[in-house]
């Protein structure tokens, strides 16, 4: 007969599949995040599990999927199989068919101290080499739009979890209660829509708030968040009507004695009049100067250009606008750069990655210079990529077709080292084969930097704890600072 | 492509360390089971865990009974069954327990002789496992029959659990203070309170009972009349009178089917990726929910139309109300998957959203954790998910079905093909003429008709005029489920690309009688019929204590939709199974429950706070008042159409302003022109209403069962600028200029409209005072009467009830 505390103690290690007290520290965790919803300030600023190298976190979502061996991932052996397919690629089947291999018409240099290779249709950003760390060893589940966006946002191929964003808000909370903790920002809507940015199952306040900017001659900041602005009072007849709305609350109040919920929407009457004033000073682009303006891309005759439905007036404004959002402490801003899916470049594919990066380019390489210049970059992380790469492969006679096997996509800033290439895709680039590095991956990382344990943030729902990355996801030490 | 594998280890592990000691004394669960017994626990931990799920994926397609039924099952051996090991097959025993060297098995993975599996060389820790397991003696809880696992699973001990249990009557328990209970809830309640040193708060008065009264029952403020009404009646049955016409308002269905709507995630649309996909008579189920509430449809039968009404025969005549509840599963969700690798996890995830909507919201258990292992706190082994699920498999949800009886249909059919005929009569002399007469149109024909040919023309066109005038009704159409009942495989580790043994169709096995007769199909309605029998212990349980939590922003259990190990305790157990078990005697009528709950004295009590019991019980646990809460978002909204007359009380319809093929524009909350209720408004999947998902409303993916309640300043935002609560505002000052003459009677009318009480003396000082606006914000939009209009209807007190 075993005696009854090695039993137990045999217990313990069993059910917890050796997380032993590591698990029971959590549920102490747990117990307190799960009440976050219901508590009197649901989106006040929490602590990480450890020191976050991040605070807030930038998405360049190029929806459609850039193609990798035309920006990121240089691959000269395309050159010599040129309308071949090799043996080793013949079985990579993906949406479409696809024929030979299909050479980039773009040149590779090497740029900044890290000599980190870029094409040349990233002039602007090649400037900021030693500030980038590309991954060309990414890979997803299954080469179709509409599922890799909800991985690349939910870590599901079904609209069935909680978008990052709201993961994050949820865990962390915002710095600035004033704004909305998430922002969507892009023209148009992307394939999926805001199910890309749903809660889902965490309360509907974690849910990213989509802005669609007007075009630039009706920009008003007042009319880009739901109410900000009252048509009918003036500030201080708003103020006189507010004072009396409180007098009431505090009769009522007395009348009921202390209720943390009656107090917290009392609180929360004042923080919506100063929001009035603090939101429309956010985005508010005027305020900008006009050398700022002219580094994203906006002034002049470049400021109108536009591409495959990608204009760069919408896509500077939303850069020059994240960094002001981030700026004030909006956790996670996410950018797509247009409708529907501009960078789905089944035909024209040269002319394509061409065309959009020349959009993208200078906005994207001022936003870095921009967060640089102000001290923000080194806790801001800035994420660039598609939900899924391109096929070195031909479809028809000049396109690419979509590739979940392998692609590429670059962070910057906070806390990820700058100017290196992790990890590696074949000889084609093809298939991501050396340290490889699934959305999941990107997701406990991404994690990790913002300060947490993608394994530590859960939400109960249906009976079990629930958390991004499910039962997977890897942290890339590699790419750590 | 990347088949993505979960790993056993699961989000869920992180538990609570209450939890996992209870867990642990229960000792049914197979590991803990195993544990405690001296057999090697962590053998059989070893082989669930890193063993089993190996042999399936990569042994079983040639060495099961399955490949043995497929005729594929190789050297004679199988690997599927404890005895199958040990006797190996023509080479020999696969493998000496306790001798991982001299086993065949271990050498033929090693790819020393033998190489297996032929596909390639297994990694070297999954080896390494199986030597060790080997080596421990191959512990095995795989006895032959085709439930392996479930043997592990101590039944009777599992019954023990407080909610698998049948709920009996108890008796009232004896208090002290002998006349305060009014009913028999009263008792339970007090009991409780007086072991706990807790004492009621004083009642509430009428004014703030009919307040609470009313926007319990109808979520609508109480006209001052209805207020007058009863503070002036004295008669014994006053409270119960407010009570049968709140019930008689078809407005309480609007309230109590909004809520059911939660729980059946109910939507317009059906989520979509470039665009909604329609569902343009989803309204249908939602009208059908409201009218089931309206009529006190027995929840039993609720329960049975809504799973299976295309199976049943009753109502024998009313096809709307037979066949427009499966919209509860014909809404369900739809996923897009006819991609590379995509199409069998798109139906194991519909497939999921109906067992897991279904088990949660009308069970209280969340079987859904068992589609990718078995469940860590219940006894629920992966293979019941499978045999549940069965009901739903091979179901299609695509299409609508015609709400009409067969006879209807076929009337229907008669008279459209009869006006093709007559039609095609008319169409064929027009035409032969037109040819004959060379003109290029029937129509040009007309007019040129000899006499006799006209004739014959006047003829036919009148008898298909008369046809069509007698056109039968046309039959409604609603979304619907068909089929079903298909056996499954079960999904390893949830992997539908990985299929193990069948799972034998049929409900749980924890609820199933001990005597039931074994069958070979489980259909929809049968899935009904065992949730809705009354020997179930979980369906009235679980159903009360959802109108309890409505009643008194608690449940008796407070996770309503996790009775099992990881739920709450309930706090007053034998008070729900005595409701639960009267509920059903009373034929499952929510309208009694109702009556019950609200006739007690715990509900007449008010929310007046007591230091004392704060210090004791702060969170109200054990009910020694009324917790105030605040109204969710559709009784917020609806209350401010009410108390500025502007609210449309026309009942059901689609979700948009008309009615009919115009109907384009769908119905928004903060629409200044919509005043319809909140409930009547387009739910979109595809792009949720940002304003109700700002207010906290479900989002109508998955069910949901709790609203949160959460205090951000964006819903501020909404009280001071939306045009929509501007609009409302200066209504309701007009309606006060018109209905009173001086200042004062219109500050007590406003009071009176909005809260249900006269204003107190301060009050009416500061809404004077507040009404003389200085000179200088003459130039504002809203005039002094508007702003105090809408400040009362932005206050707490407003937004709250007692």
């Amino acid at each position: 007969m075993i005696s009854e505390s090695i039993s137990r103690r045999a217990m313990l290690t069993q059910f917890s599949y050796g997380v032993g007290m590591l698990g029971l520290a959590a549920v102490l965790e747990r117990t307190t995040s799960s009440a976050h919803a219901d508590s009197p300030r649901p989106l006040a600023a929490r602590p990480a599990h450890f020191p976050a190298k991040a605070k807030r976190i930038i998405h360049l979502w190029m929806n459609g999927g850039p193609s990798q061996v035309d920006t990121f991932d240089p691959k000269p052996a395309l050159e010599r199989y040129a309308g071949q397919r090799p043996e080793s690629t013949a079985r990579l089947s993906t949406e479409r068919r696809t024929t030979g291999l299909m050479p980039s018409p773009f040149r590779f240099t090497r740029h900044g101290q890290s000599g980190l290779e870029l094409s040349e249709i990233f002039p602007h950003l090649a400037r900021h080499a030693d500030d980038l760390c590309v991954i060309r060893s990414m890979h997803t589940n299954v080469p179709v739009h509409e599922a890799s966006n909800w991985m690349m946002f939910t870590g599901n191929v079904q609209p069935i979890r909680p978008s990052y964003g709201s993961w994050l808000l949820y865990g962390l909370g915002s710095e600035n209660e004033n704004l909305p903790g998430f922002v969507v920002l892009g023209n148009g809507q992307p394939v999926n829509g805001p199910s890309n940015w749903s809660s889902r199952f965490l309360p509907g306040i974690y849910q990213g708030c989509q802005v669609v900017l007007p075009g630039a001659g009706d920009y008003n900041p007042r009319t880009l968040i739901a109410n900000l602005h009252n048509p009918d009072l003036s500030p201080q007849a708003q103020r006189r009507q507010l004072d009396f709305t409180q007098q009431l609350n505090n009769l009522h109040q007395d009348r009921q004695g202390p209720e943390d919920a009656l107090n917290a929407r009392i609180e929360s009457l004042e923080l919506a009049y100063r929001m009035q004033t603090t939101a429309y000073d956010a985005f508010d682009l005027s305020r900008e100067p006009a050398a700022i303006q002219a580094m994203y891309g906006l002034a002049g005759p470049e400021g109108n250009s536009t591409f495959g439905g990608v204009s760069r007036s919408n896509y500077g404004r939303n850069c020059l606008l994240a960094r002001r959002l981030v700026e004030r402490g909006v956790r996670v801003v996410q950018i797509y750069a247009g409708n529907l899916q501009p960078w789905d470049s089944h035909s024209n594919n040269s002319a394509s990655q061409r065309g959009l990066a020349t959009i993208v380019d200078r906005p994207t390489a001022a936003l870095l210079q921009d967060l640089k210049q102000r001290g923000l970059l080194e806790d801001t992380l800035v994420v660039w990529g598609g939900e899924f790469g391109r096929t070195p492969a031909t479809e028809g006679s000049n396109g690419r077709d979509h590739n979940h096997w392998g692609f590429s996509m670059w962070m910057a800033g906070g806390g990820v080292k700058g100017g290196m290439a992790y990890g590696a895709t074949d000889e084609f680039g093809f298939r991501a084969v050396e340290n490889r590095v699934h959305v999941h991956d990107l997701h406990a990382t991404m994690l990790h930097l913002m300060g947490i344990d993608h394994e530590r943030l859960t939400y109960r729902y249906s009976g079990r704890d629930h958390r991004l990355t499910d039962v997977e996801g890897r942290l890339i030490h590699g790419i750590l600072e | 492509m990347q088949l993505t594998l979960p790993s056993i280890r699961y989000a869920g592990r992180i538990m609570n360390a209450r939890l996992l000691l209870l867990a642990l004394a229960l000792g049914f669960l197979s590991l803990t089971n195993r544990c405690l017994a001296q057999d090697g626990g962590a053998g059989i931990e070893l082989f669930e865990k890193k063993i089993r799920p190996v042999l399936v994926e990569h042994c079983y397609q040639c060495h099961s009974a399955e490949a043995d039924k497929a005729k594929n099952l190789k050297a004679g051996l199988r690997l599927d069954t404890r005895e199958g090991i040990l006797k190996g097959g023509r080479s020999g025993p696969a493998l000496v327990p306790g001798k991982a060297k001299g086993s065949l098995l271990i050498a033929a993975l090693r790819h020393e002789d033998l190489r297996m599996p032929p596909k390639g060389k297994l990694p070297d820790a999954v080896i390494a496992d199986f030597e060790t397991w080997v080596a421990m003696g191959a512990p095995d809880p795989r006895d032959g029959k085709a439930i392996a696992h479930v043997a592990s699973i101590d039944w009777d001990q599992a019954r023990k659990a407080w909610a698998f249990q049948r709920p009996v009557i108890h008796q009232a328990p004896k208090v002290k203070a002998g006349n305060w209970p009014r009913k028999e809830i009263d008792s339970f309640i007090l009991a409780e309170l007086e072991k706990r040193g807790l004492t009621p708060v004083r009642p509430a008065t009428r004014q703030e009972w009919i307040r609470r009264a009313t926007f319990d029952l109808i979520g609508l403020p109480p006209t001052p009349a209805e207020v007058d009404a009863f503070e002036n009646d004295t008669s014994a049955g006053a409270f119960a009178k407010v009570v049968d016409r709140l019930l008689a308002s078809p407005h309480y269905g609007e309230r109590w089917g909004r809520y059911w709507l939660d729980l059946a995630r109910y939507t317009d649309d059906l989520g979509g990726t470039v665009g909604p996909v329609p569902a343009p008579n989803a309204y249908r189920y939602r009208d059908w929910v409201i009218q089931a509430f309206n009529r006190d449809m027995p929840y039993d039968q609720f329960i049975r139309l809504q799973l299976a009404g295309d199976l049943i025969s009753e109502p024998a005549t009313d096809y709307v109300e037979r066949l427009a509840g499966l919209g509860f599963q014909g809404l369900g969700q739809r996923f897009s998957g006819n991609a590379v690798g995509m199409v069998k996890k798109k139906v194991a995830d519909e497939l999921d959203d109906r067992t897991d909507t279904v088990t949660r919201s009308l069970l209280g258990l969340t079987v859904a954790c068992a589609r990718c292992h078995d469940h860590k706190f219940d006894p629920i082994p992966t293979i019941d998910y499978y045999s549940l699920t069965a009901a739903y498999n091979g179901a299609e949800w695509k299409s609508e079905r015609d709400l009409a009886s067969p006879h209807q249909l076929a009337a229907f059919e008669q008279w459209k093909k009869e006006v093709a005929d007559r039609k095609g009569k008319v169409d064929r002399l027009l035409q032969a003429e037109a040819k004959r007469l060379g003109k290029k149109t029937s129509k040009e024909a007309i007019p040129l008709l000899s006499e006799e040919l006209r004739k014959e023309y006047d003829q036919l066109q009148a008898q298909l005029d008369r046809v069509i005038k007698a056109q039968p009704p046309t039959p409604m159409k609603a979304p619907t489920i068909i089929g079903g009942g298909k056996a499954m495989q079960i999904n390893v580790r949830g992997n539908p690309e990985i299929l193990g043994e069948v799972a034998p169709p049929g409900f749980l096995h924890i609820l199933r009688p001990a005597n039931e007769a074994k069958t070979d199909t489980f259909t929809r309605l049968d899935l009904a019929n065992a949730i809705a029998h009354r020997d179930n212990p979980l369906t009235a349980r679980v159903y009360v204590n959802r109108v309890w939590h409505y009643h008194f922003g608690r449940g008796i259990v407070a996770t309503l939709g996790n009775f099992g190990q990881l739920g709450d305790r309930p706090t007053h157990p034998e008070l729900l199974d005595t409701l639960a078990v009267r509920f059903m005697e009373s034929g499952w009528s929510t309208k009694w429950l109702h009556r019950e709950i609200m006739f007690s004295a715990t509900y007449r009590l008010s929310s007046a706070a007591s230091p004392v019991n704060a210090a004791k019980d702060a969170d109200n646990h054990y009910l020694w008042r009324m917790s105030p809460r605040r109204l969710d978002f559709e009784a917020w909204r609806d209350a401010m159409l009410a108390v500025s007359g502007q609210l449309d009380s026309k009942l059901g319809g689609s979700p948009h302003f008309q009615e009919g093929p115009k109907q384009k524009k769908e119905l928004h909350p903060e629409d200044p022109a919509n005043h319809r209720r909140t409930v009547y408004g387009f739910i979109s999947r595809f792009k949720p209403n940002t304003t109700l998902t700002l207010f906290d409303f479900p989002e109508p993916n998955v069910t949901s069962d709790r609203r949160n309640v959460t205090t951000i300043p964006q819903q501020q935002l909404f009280a001071l600028n939306s045009p929509f609560t501007l609009a409302m505002a200066r209504a309701f000052a007009a309606r006060l200029e018109k209905e009173e003459k001086n200042e004062e009677a219109r500050i007590r009318l406003a009071w009176r409209l909005a809260y249900g009480r006269n204003p107190s003396q301060p009050e009416l000082v500061l809404g004077r005072e507040f009404l003389r606006v200085p000179t200088a914000s003459g130039a504002e939009k809203l005039s002094p009467w508007d702003q105090l209009c809408h400040s009362l209807l932005t206050t707490n007190e407003f937004a709250f009830v007692n």
